[in-house]
């Protein structure tokens, strides 16, 4: 008989999620994380509050994850890191390093749900000076400075007058290899645009993007609340690059509705930065013999049909180790995959009575 | 670096610190490229209440193909907001005052940006601080000191009825109160060519037996068009005088000529305390074209020009075509831009009395491109149903050389002309 136990790698909110679902179908889920805390990257990058409804992040986590932590039916292995998978559908097995030691789990079916990492725009393609000037910020230090409620400029400590956020930094960009758009980072500058002006509203605040992309409800619930509510300037044009100019940057690009060139002097900048495969993705396609796309994303097989299952039979992946995904596709992806993969251990089994 | 011709500005004569410069000197570019977002004039404007929409717009541009003033011009919300962001001043730019309130950007709006309560309020700023064009200004103290904007007398209001060959009930002097009264508005009371359809409107009332009476030398101009001006200390002390004669007279239907007393009754009166209903004459004579008798029949083909605020802001389309209709011989055939598409005539929102102002910044009236647009349905006659467009049709069709090719009537002495 198959093993009915159901391993999920990584521990975001996808495989808190997956679980979850697992869990309260009464079966075991095995619950992989590499970290000592659940949560993903919304927890470690410190996201100050969640996209779009400007949730705080920790107590909004705190929430999901309640009823699993106690759940019998749920073994949390933290700090344990994956690294080689053997069998097949019905019997796999998995090896890992738990706190220094070497481990072998097994289960009849896999949900890998490892997730992405940001786009590092400190690449040599990048145009920006991440690395180079100390009020360039991506998405994710800004959180950082939102979480705490101290929003200041890195290189002096002073409250900013005039900021901009600079749309698809690594995404949608053919020489740096990431065609896709990462889907989430207009609503997420959007609502930090929000959030900096409730914490600073004395402080300016420009979006410089090629397309706004807010899907369905965000665009409602973010984008507009942020132009109509808040202010915050949305101008169409890309910063093609950032210079220094005395303790300010200026900004360089082309203000395309105006057909005008555009350098204005900004005290931040910050880079809406995209999503790209986490390591730990690139690792389980390998360990687990998944299809990857030309981007590493671990390719699903279905089509638009079918988000979770992947080439090999019983490992199924969920969120955004698939492609960008916001939070709402990873719970969605994460259910599907709890779903499908309780399917496929029980499928030769009887109805129970 | 190749030089853009278009950014190129000659200026008559430059004086710099003092000093007049000459020859080639007065050769200035405009500065292309932008060095600062400063969005104060923005905030400025978003703070202002009622004028909070002018901050929503996200740049999709539909209003731009639809502005008439854009036709003639460079102009719509969407560019305003552009220049609002780079630093305009609205509050004492020129842009402040070529919008003439027609609407039409409004109905093709995905995120509501309302010029109609945009414009009213910088204007209103404006005219506190005394940024208004010189004849504008004009009107304002005309209407407040006569009563209409033209600056007649008060007393005159009435005199038209001398000629309308019937007798034409004023409320003063029948002491009495009627089904409808019949507020007449300045320009029917005092334009020459506005007056023959005032006329002819009371001798069909005559033949349908209305139950109606006029204000006389006690109405006043209901303001509309100075209140989207910015004028609203005018119009409100103007609609308190109406509305206090209405309940004098104890008005329960108002029948309007000018579409714009009309949205002033419907929208704006009634927060000044008015309680009646109000239409507009076409709204009235339509279903009663039946009663009346005609005898000849007219051999025009007509196209029908849709007012503003008649249409668009009042939702009535059928009236006035039902009425053209009804006229035996005529052919109604519509303009492209016909209906909640229709074309402005230049003269809402103030433009009627900016058309000196206007002259500096577009290439052509609206009222003239227009005109060339009824003139190609190859209309004999251009049908309209309110008041300022009389004038300016008939200004349009001469300026534009198309004289003795396209009448302007109003659609009563159509009317008149069949029976």
């Amino acid at each position: 008989m198959a093993n009915q136990n159901i391993l999920i790698i990584g521990g975001g909110v996808a495989g808190i999620e997956a679980a979850k679902g697992i869990a309260d179908l009464g079966y075991k889920a095995i619950l992989v994380e590499k970290r000592d805390r659940l949560g993903g990257n919304p927890d470690e990058q410190q996201y100050a509050a969640l996209t779009p409804d400007l949730r705080d992040t920790q107590e909004a986590l705190d929430e999901m994850m309640a009823p699993m932590l106690n759940n019998p039916n749920v073994d949390i292995r933290y700090n344990t890191l994956v690294t080689g998978a053997s069998g097949s559908a019905g019997n796999f097995k998995v090896k890992a390093i738990s706190a220094g030691k070497e481990v072998e789990m097994e289960a009849g079916a896999v949900i890998v749900a490892t997730g992405f990492t940001h786009f590092d725009p400190g690449r040599e393609t990048q145009k920006y000076g991440y690395y180079e000037h100390d009020d360039v910020l991506t998405l994710t230090d800004a959180e950082k400075l939102l979480k705490a409620h101290k929003f200041v400029r890195p290189s002096n400590g002073e409250v900013p007058k005039r900021i901009c956020f600079i749309q698809c930094v690594g995404s949608r960009d053919r020489q740096i290899g990431n065609e896709y758009c990462s889907k989430v980072c207009c609503g997420i500058s959007s609502k930090q645009a929000i959030e900096v002006r409730q914490q600073v509203p004395g402080c300016k605040v420009f979006i410089f993007y090629i397309d706004m992309r807010m899907y369905g409800y965000w665009e409602n619930e973010i984008y507009w609340p942020a132009q109509e509510k808040y202010k915050v300037n949305y101008v169409k044009g890309m910063a093609t690059e950032i210079v220094k100019r005395g303790d300010k940057l200026l900004v360089k690009g082309e203000d395309t509705t105006m057909r005008r060139p555009m350098e204005v002097e900004m005290d931040m900048v910050i880079l809406a930065v995209g999503m790209e495969p986490s390591e730990g993705t690139k690792l389980m396609a390998e360990y687990f013999g998944l299809k990857q796309n030309k981007y590493n994303f671990i390719e699903t097989t279905g089509g638009p049909l079918d988000t979770v299952s992947t080439n090999v039979p019983g490992v199924f992946a969920a969120g955004a180790c698939t492609g960008p995904a916001d939070l709402e596709d990873s719970v969605s992806a994460a259910g599907l995959a709890a779903m499908k993969a309780l399917a496929s251990v029980r499928k030769s089994q009887p109805v129970l009575a | 670096m190749p030089v853009d011709k278009s950014q190129i500005i000659e200026k008559e004569s430059v004086t710099v610190e003092g000093i007049e410069l000459s020859a080639n000197w007065n050769r200035m570019f405009e500065q292309r490229v932008i060095f600062d977002y400063d969005t104060d004039g923005l905030d400025k404007v978003t703070d202002l209440a009622g004028a909070e929409s002018m901050g929503w717009c996200y740049q999709c541009g539909q209003c731009i193909p639809v502005c008439p003033v854009d036709q003639v011009g460079e102009y719509g919300p969407q560019k305003i907001f552009r220049k609002l962001q780079l630093g305009l001043d609205l509050f004492t730019d020129d842009d402040l005052w070529k919008c003439t309130t027609c609407m039409n950007c409004l109905r093709v709006c995905p995120k509501e940006v309302d010029m109609i309560k945009i414009m009213p309020a910088v204007r209103e700023e404006a005219v506190m601080e005394g940024n208004v064009p010189d004849e504008l200004q004009e009107v304002f103290e005309n209407t407040f000191e006569y009563g209409n904007p033209m600056g007649e007398s008060q007393r005159k209001r009435a005199d038209w009825v001398k000629d309308a060959g019937v007798e034409v009930p004023i409320m003063k002097e029948i002491k009495r109160p009627v089904d409808l009264l019949w507020f007449v508005e300045c320009y029917p009371a005092y334009h020459g060519r506005g007056k023959d359809a005032t006329r002819a409107l009371a001798r069909i009332f005559k033949l349908l037996g209305t139950d109606y009476g006029i204000l006389g030398a006690e109405e006043k101009c209901s303001c509309d068009s100075q209140r989207l001006a910015g004028e609203t200390g005018l119009f409100e002390e103007f609609a308190e005088h109406n509305i206090g004669l209405f309940n004098k007279y104890k008005v329960k239907k108002v029948l309007v000529t000018d579409p714009h007393a009309l949205n002033a009754f419907r929208k704006e009166y009634p927060k000044h305390g008015g309680k009646f209903e109000t239409i507009h004459y076409t709204t009235y004579l339509a279903p009663l074209m039946e009663k009346l008798t005609f005898t000849k029949k007219l051999d025009y083909k007509v196209t029908f020009h849709d007012p503003c605020y008649l249409g668009r802001h009042n939702g009535e389309f059928d009236a006035p075509r039902n009425c053209l209709t009804a006229i035996p011989g005529i052919e109604l055939i519509e303009m492209g831009r016909c209906r909640e598409q229709s074309f402005c005539c230049g003269g809402g929102g103030g433009g009627m009395w900016l058309d000196g102002f206007m002259a500096d910044h577009v290439s052509e009236r609206l009222s003239e491109n227009r005109v060339r647009e009824a003139v190609a349905t190859g209309a004999d006659v251009l049908a309209i149903c309110c008041p300022y467009e009389v004038s300016r049709f008939e200004d349009a069709v001469k300026s534009t050389g198309n004289e003795g090719k396209l009448l302007v009537k109003d659609i009563v002495e159509l009317i008149e002309e069949a029976l």
